[in-house]
């Protein structure tokens, strides 16, 4: 296993400030310094120093606040950008997780040209990007760590690792400043002199907190003990990219490169059986970003036209290549097994149209939105508003099966939700109405059905504490042999005695029937 | 009036009965008719047709009309389910209904499109005949020049009444007036929707081919 870690300069301020410049965090010390430009490291000031003491060395010290949320947006970003290099990029978590990134490049360098060629490549492009740093391959993370802070090499093989250790100061385990004291209390100062202690005696002088003790670290670096990182997106298992020595500066520069990466990763995931559901194609910026766009399909597919179509829908152009894009990658997120085409005759047609359908949805929800594009699914609740849910189709199952009806009685074609408010006269005051006007048009009822009465449930009394009424509806046609469903709100008697603070029962427009 | 007999139900005559490949217009009378619409152009599906029907609908158009009802539309047997597609725009919405014409997913698509022209209508026509599926477009007024095969003009019509309850409302019957047909002849008719079924039948004699309109739809014509 090889990884490489790099601490990160900070960006700009300090590329263009001269003198010296800090960065101050408010802490329970008082303000104390976060961050340094190289002059103000040269003039002896150091990070945790208060800013009322760097002051006092330096008058004309340029402080500014910290920002380390910033700093950690920004790193996370950073290292979705340095996926070009490794499917699996880590925010380094020691040291605020503020200053480097971890990548797996196991099996990986080769592709760059060798493990020399990848720490150039790295350190040219993040410079591009505006970004100093330095990055070391290793066996371990603790290694790579270690050589990309202390190291003079910057690349060691898992038999040397012990030996090239051994040079290096304790600071370069990971440990925090407290045991790196106490270390060199004990006149522990570099990491070979560690290894000939008795292990029992140190781990009890060091003790193990957050699982960032001095042994700990040291079996880590040594790869005696794993390490488990957590990579900022997880990994896709299919995933091709191609680097381009001139820039692309365009969306159409983009679209015309997808074609190639779409061809090799079908291939690739041919090779396994597998089909994609979700893919993501992004884009290496220059400037250290990155820009991507995916999309959901609602049945695996290795159909690169499908696939293409799809992008196509969602939008090229919502890539944004900013100064020029330097390596594309597409990945398949979501990947699984695609059964091979062997449908039995007969259930051929049915397959085909059962794949129309969830490409039609895949298409649909790409150009419109997933919110746009709507299944029914029966959900339970006694209000008729509610009896239905309409869920994007992409997130559900790809064939649609609806349930038999499940209800008894006729329900509308068409609903209005919410329902209208409607003025309405009945003979009798809890009778069917005998005239009603809804959207200022005036209707004289010709027959009537009902009521089937609606209860609330009452166990569940309702959020805003307003008492839910009890709702009669009625099957309504007027003289012009139109075709409605009424219902009245509130029952009169139980639930309306006339009282002036009461709410009269009121008639509502719920729906249309054919 | 003797009772419809078999031979009244077989003779539905051919526009009325499966709906082909193809693009139809049906134009609700009044706007209050889109449901009687809606259920005259679900009813005509083979009933053999198993794949699902989609539906393509601006947002003005479900505030107009109302949202499609899922205990509404199960009555009309379709267990392949609805594929509901809400669009900002009706160019959103003619472009959502051409795709699912042309996918072969779908063995109805319909869509709320007031302002298709003849170019339009004209893919749509192409892109039914792709998909071997049928393409409703409901409106509510008749359009300009269209490529549509068939036009319809759909009017609710007062029920028979319930058999067993004579106040209350029987069997939704609706007038389908066809305006405009290649090599058919127009006519009127009177339908009325079979509760078990939901597939339309002849209603009344009268009502039959080359009779001139009759009802609320030669009102409004």
């Amino acid at each position: 296993m090889a990884r490489s870690a790099g601490p990160l300069a900070p960006p700009d301020p300090f590329a263009q400030a001269a003198g010296p410049l800090a960065l101050i965090l408010k802490t329970a010390r008082g303000a104390v310094i976060h961050a340094l430009n190289p002059a103000a490291r040269a003039v002896g000031l150091s990070r945790g120093q208060t800013q009322a003491d760097a002051l006092a060395m330096i008058p004309h010290l340029d402080c500014r606040p910290a920002d380390p949320e910033a700093d950690a947006r920004a790193l996370r970003a950073l290292a979705v950008w340095a996926e070009r290099w490794s499917p699996s990029v880590s925010v380094d978590a020691s040291d605020g997780g503020l200053e480097g990134l971890f990548l797996d490049v196991t099996g990986a360098a080769h592709l760059f040209g060798g493990e020399a060629a990848l720490i150039t490549q790295i350190e040219r492009r993040l410079a591009d990007a505006g970004a100093r740093s330095r990055a070391a391959i290793a066996p371990t993370p603790g290694a790579a760590w270690a050589l990309a802070r202390w190291g003079m090499a910057r690349r060691i093989a898992a038999d040397d690792a012990r030996d090239l250790l051994a040079p290096l100061p304790v600071e370069a385990l990971r440990i925090d400043a407290a045991t790196m004291r106490q270390a060199r209390r004990f006149g522990l100062k570099t990491i070979g002199d560690l290894y000939p202690m008795p292990r029992a005696g140190l781990a009890r002088r060091f003790r193990d907190v957050d699982g960032a003790g001095l042994v700990r670290r040291l079996d880590q670096a040594l790869g005696l003990t794993a390490e488990a990182l957590i990579p900022v997106r997880a990994p896709a298992k299919y995933r091709g990219w191609e680097a381009y020595a001139e820039p692309l500066t365009d969306t159409a520069g983009i679209e015309a490169r997808a074609p190639g990466l779409a061809e090799s990763l079908s291939r690739a995931l041919e090779r396994d059986g597998q089909g994609a559901r979700v893919l993501t194609l992004t884009a290496f910026r220059v400037d250290g970003r990155t820009s991507e766009i995916s999309v959901h399909m609602g049945r695996a597919s290795r159909e690169v036209k499908v696939w293409l179509r799809l992008f196509r829908e969602t939008g090229f152009e919502r890539i944004d290549p900013g100064f020029g894009v330097d390596a594309l990658m597409l990945s398949a997120d979501v990947a699984e097994p695609l059964a091979a085409h062997q449908v039995e005759m007969g259930q051929e047609a049915a397959a085909r149209q059962a794949e129309g359908l969830a490409a039609l949805i895949d298409r649909l929800s790409a150009r419109l939105g997933e919110d746009a594009v709507r299944v029914a699914s029966p959900a339970g609740s006694w209000l008729p508003e509610r009896a239905e849910r309409w869920r994007p189709a992409l997130a559900s199952a790809p064939v649609l099966v609806e349930g038999p009806a499940t209800h008894e009685r006729a329900r509308p074609l068409m609903l209005l939700d919410p329902p209208e408010p409607v003025e309405a006269i009945a003979e009798l005051p809890d009778g069917a109405p005998a005239r009603f006007t809804w959207r200022r048009v005036c209707r004289r009822v010709a027959r009537a059905d009902g009521p089937e009465r609606l209860s609330p449930e009452w166990w569940r009394p309702r959020a805003d504490g307003r008492q839910v009424r009890t709702r009669d509806y009625y099957r309504i046609e007027d003289d012009q042999g139109l075709r409605y469903w009424l219902f009245r709100e509130g029952l009169y008697g139980p639930e309306y005695m006339g009282g002036p603070d009461e709410r009269a029962p009121s008639w509502w427009m719920h729906g249309m029937f054919p | 009036m003797p009772p419809l007999s078999l031979e009244l139900d077989a003779a539905v005559p051919p526009p009325l009965t499966d709906l082909p490949a193809g693009l139809e217009e049906a134009c609700a009378t009044a706007p209050r008719d889109m449901a009687a619409t809606l259920a005259f152009a679900l009813a005509r599906v083979t009933a053999q047709d198993r794949r699902g029907v989609g539906l393509a609908l601006t947002r003005a158009w479900l505030n107009e009309h109302g949202r499609p009802y899922g205990p509404g539309l199960a009555r009309f047997g379709r267990d392949e389910g609805v594929l509901l597609v809400v669009c900002r725009t009706e160019v959103e919405a003619l472009w959502a209904m051409e795709q699912g014409l042309r996918s072969g997913g779908l063995s109805l698509m319909l869509g709320g499109i007031e302002g298709a022209d003849l170019t339009q209508t004209r893919r749509l026509d192409f892109a039914a005949r792709d998909g071997a599926s049928a393409g409703v477009l409901l409106r509510t007024r008749t359009g300009d020049l269209s490529a549509a095969r068939r036009r319809w003009r759909i009017a609710a019509e007062a029920s028979g009444g319930d058999p067993d309850d004579v106040r209350a409302p029987g069997p939704m019957r609706l007038m389908a007036e066809l305006t405009r047909s290649r090599g058919e002849r127009p006519g009127v008719w009177m339908l009325e929707m079979e509760d078990e079924t939901h597939r339309l039948r002849l209603a009344d004699r009268l009502a039959g081919h080359g009779h001139g309109p009759v009802g609320r739809t030669a009102r409004a014509a």
